[in-house]
């Protein structure tokens, strides 16, 4: 039943894993278990990916998730969890005690706040692009910037907008 | 004891429902989650929850591995396990639910509209929380200026992002940001 065996799929989910640094995370994961190995097929990959934005959660580990009950059912899933989210919370758990314990000094406070400021070009960047391949009608745009401007500048609870926005998106986009 | 037991509770329970707020990516639920661990809980400071986005950055797998940080500031390590499960476990859980009936689901043609609807209120919601991360990282001119040239080298140049990360962290190393 299963496509892989379970040894081979945690040691390829947490190398993953432990690789993806930075942006287009998922990227690493289409090249794992589509480009290198015959374990998804392209639309499947395309499938759990869309799903993964989909669904509530963070996209990572959901899309790990989705590969790993497809390559090895509940189990699979289980492990590919596991996997994926092991190694990188046991390190930051690590760099967290030492953030905590040893305070930063003046001179690690600087190299953090330069860090900080970096990573807001980063993800600038990374959600322009995000922005500009999937936006493409007016209504879109529209109902892009309300929720920005309703949780971002405004400080609206973001359920509360949710709650709001997600009907008037759903009758803009409905089947026609 | 019986008072950190029920804040490790609330704590669980806070980060549950934060993942459930992440429609189409982590940075969705930031300024929700800077909300309630910053200024209702106050689990962390501002520039904690800042310098906690940033190491969580330089930490490979998911971005939202933040919950582990802002977990071992409020209750250690039994609070990371409890931020982390929360946040991983029960929407995992869900996916997989929902693959089973998923492609049952995808002929119907409100599953396209579910798809499209949710697209700009998720980067909608990614917005806001770039936002709402630039107002604690950028005080100043040195460090906007930082930013912008950041924004500017990873738009132009197919650089690695951890490099351009680790540059600002010299650059502000060296300036005394």
């Amino acid at each position: 039943m299963n496509r892989v065996r379970m040894r081979s799929l945690v040691r390829v989910f947490a190398w993953t894993g432990l690789t993806s640094l930075g942006g287009g995370r998922s990227a690493y994961f289409f090249d794992a278990v589509v480009t290198r190995r015959p374990w998804v097929r392209t639309e499947e990959f395309v499938q759990d990916l869309t799903l993964a934005q989909l669904l509530p959660g963070p996209n990572f580990s959901n899309l790990a998730v989705l590969l790993g009950c497809r390559l090895g059912g509940w189990r699979g899933g289980a492990w590919a969890l596991a996997a994926v989210v092991g190694p990188g919370a046991v390190i930051l758990a690590a760099l967290a005690a030492v953030y905590f314990r040893v305070g930063f000094t003046p001179r690690t406070a600087h190299l953090m706040h330069g860090m900080a400021a970096a990573v807001i070009g980063l993800i600038v960047v990374m959600t322009a692009r995000m922005v500009r391949a999937s936006i493409r009608t007016v209504p879109a745009a529209a109902i892009a910037a309300l929720v920005f401007v309703l949780v971002g500048v405004l400080r609206v609870n973001t359920v509360v907008a949710i709650a709001l926005v997600v009907p008037v998106s759903l009758w803009l986009h409905r089947p026609r | 004891m019986t008072l950190d037991l029920l804040d490790l509770l609330r704590l669980g329970w806070t980060f549950l429902w934060l993942s459930f707020l992440a429609i189409g990516g982590g940075l969705a639920v930031i300024p929700e989650m800077q909300r309630q661990v910053v200024g209702r809980f106050a689990w962390v400071t501002a520039q904690e929850f800042v310098d906690g986005y940033t190491l969580s950055q330089l930490t490979p797998g998911p971005n939202m591995l933040i919950a582990v940080f802002v977990g071992y500031r409020a209750h250690g390590v039994p609070g990371a396990l409890v931020a982390g499960a929360a946040m991983f476990l029960p929407a995992s859980v869900l996916a997989a639910l929902v693959q089973r009936r998923w492609s049952t689901l995808r002929g119907h043609p409100w599953a396209g509209a579910v798809e499209r609807a949710l697209v700009p209120v998720g980067l909608g919601l990614m917005a806001a929380g770039v936002f709402t991360l630039a107002r604690a990282a950028v005080h100043g001119w040195a460090t906007a200026a930082l930013a912008t040239a950041a924004t500017v080298l990873l738009a132009a140049f197919a650089l690695p992002p951890i490099v351009v990360v680790l540059a600002g962290g010299l650059v502000g190393w060296l300036a005394g940001l």
